[in-house]
């Protein structure tokens, strides 16, 4: 029996147009830039016909290197079971897609621990004053320019 | 024609010496190379790994390092350079390589001192002080390139930091490793050896090069799984050419290199070590090969 389904083209466009709708705390200027960045970048997406279910979705690290298996972090066993704080480089994002694509990222990750725990592991330092998801998630990704910023003022 | 092969970075403790004399024993016994090593750094990790304390020693002793090489021939560069060089170094026997193939012109811990020397001693000829540095700089350059017709490949262990030895070695080699450690401060260290590397001053002037046409590539080295490297990595992916290789931290590496004289094979000197040796030498030979034929 099929399982998935190859979305490419108009109707990959639609899909993703769909799913950020649902995120109320993105705006539409930076929702139409990762729609572009996407178009540019994804030829194709395989869709599930029936969705895992939420609890079993465990986000699958970015990137293999090949050396040592990855160990488990501490924090994160402490926070969420099934959280990976490595599973987005935010740096990266912001380096290569910006700061719209790198908000658009964190939406997928919609517990406050959770985001907590990559903005330290991840070394994006957050102060305590931020209270909602969207203010965290933009104060990530601004210690992640910051991090940007410095490097490159260093190599100059 | 002979190889000049640097292994450097600005940041001390990344595993220079380690890797270089790894290198030294993959090319020699399975790349069947003459291979000569010159340890530049001061601390002769490499000369004590090749020859052990009482070897270097000796060697010191009898005025075979570094050091004496740049002072004795500072100024007449033509003679016979093979006085300051120790053969049949290190204790690895493979079955296909007759001994003597690494060589080591050891290092010493006047070097810097001898350099400082040589820098007043140029000093003295009413020369604007850049234009000495860089008479010293390209006189060492000219006695490193003395060693070309007798080895096939000549590896540079160089110092942490700027010296002039490590300036000459950087301008001089074909091909440049730079081994770091996934922390924080490492991005700063590659972000600025290779501006030094390529001579250019900034990021943006860096950015303008294409990877394939950088003379160096950046090698993991003392990987522990954490997944905080997986991400510099990467980061560091963004701007500088990254090798395909990652060395772990294992045990295997550092016992290898407990001085111990009985000569042994590579298997039995690298233990769990050996693959991912096998995968550095082909990597690097490989893109030594790439450079060549391209050049």
């Amino acid at each position: 029996m099929r399982k998935t389904k190859a979305l490419s083209g108009a109707a990959q466009d639609a899909y993703f147009r769909r799913a950020f709708k649902t995120h109320s705390n993105m705006v539409a200027a930076e929702r139409e830039q990762l729609l572009r960045s996407l178009k540019r970048e994804i030829a194709q997406l395989r869709l599930r016909l029936e969705p895992l279910p939420r609890e079993a979705v465990t986000p699958k690290p970015a990137a293999a290197v090949d050396g040592p298996e990855e160990t488990s972090a501490p924090q994160a066993a402490a926070s969420s079971t099934s959280f990976d704080p490595f599973s987005l480089n935010v740096v990266v994002i912001v380096r290569t897609l910006g700061r719209a694509a790198a908000l658009a990222a964190l939406a997928a990750i919609d517990r406050e621990e959770d985001l907590r725990l990559l903005a330290r592991e991840q070394r994006l330092s957050v102060g305590p004053d931020v209270v909602s998801l969207a203010q965290l998630r933009a104060a990530i990704v601004s210690a992640a320019e910051r991090r940007v910023a410095n490097r490159m003022a260093a190599a100059s | 024609m002979t190889r000049f092969l640097a292994v450097s970075n600005r940041k001390g403790g990344v595993g220079k010496s380690t890797i270089s004399v790894m290198l030294a024993h993959a090319a020699a016994a399975w790349g069947r190379q003459r291979v000569l090593l010159m340890d530049l750094d001061t601390q002769c990790n490499a000369s004590l790994m090749l020859l052990g304390g009482e070897g270097w020693e000796k060697a010191s002793r009898s005025g075979q390092t570094i050091a004496d090489y740049f002072y004795d021939r500072f100024d007449n560069v033509a003679g016979d350079e093979s006085v300051y060089i120790v053969n049949n170094v290190g204790d690895v026997a493979h079955p296909r390589t007759a001994p003597g193939r690494v060589s080591l012109l050891p290092g010493s811990q006047q070097l810097e001192d001898v350099q400082g020397e040589l820098y007043l001693k140029q000093s003295k000829k009413d020369l604007h002080a850049d234009a000495v540095a860089l008479l010293v700089r390209s006189r060492m350059k000219r006695l490193m390139r003395h060693f070309g017709m007798d080895y096939d490949l000549v590896i540079l262990d160089c110092p942490p930091g700027l010296s002039f030895a490590a300036h000459a070695a950087l301008d001089m080699a074909d091909q440049i490793v730079v081994p770091f450690r996934p922390d924080f401060v490492s991005q700063f260290a590659l972000d600025r050896v290779a501006l030094l590397i390529e001579r250019v001053e900034n990021a943006q002037q860096l950015a303008s090069i294409p990877f394939a046409e950088r003379r160096y590539a950046c090698l993991p080295n003392c990987l522990t799984g954490a997944g905080h490297e997986r991400l510099l990595i990467e980061q560091i992916a963004l701007d500088h050419p990254l090798m395909t290789t990652r060395l772990p931290v294992l045990d295997s590496i550092a016992r290898a290199f407990d001085w111990d004289e009985r000569k042994k094979t590579m298997e039995q000197k690298y233990a769990e070590a050996l693959a991912h040796l096998r995968k550095l030498h082909t990597e690097v030979f490989a893109g030594t090969q790439r450079r060549s034929k391209s050049a």
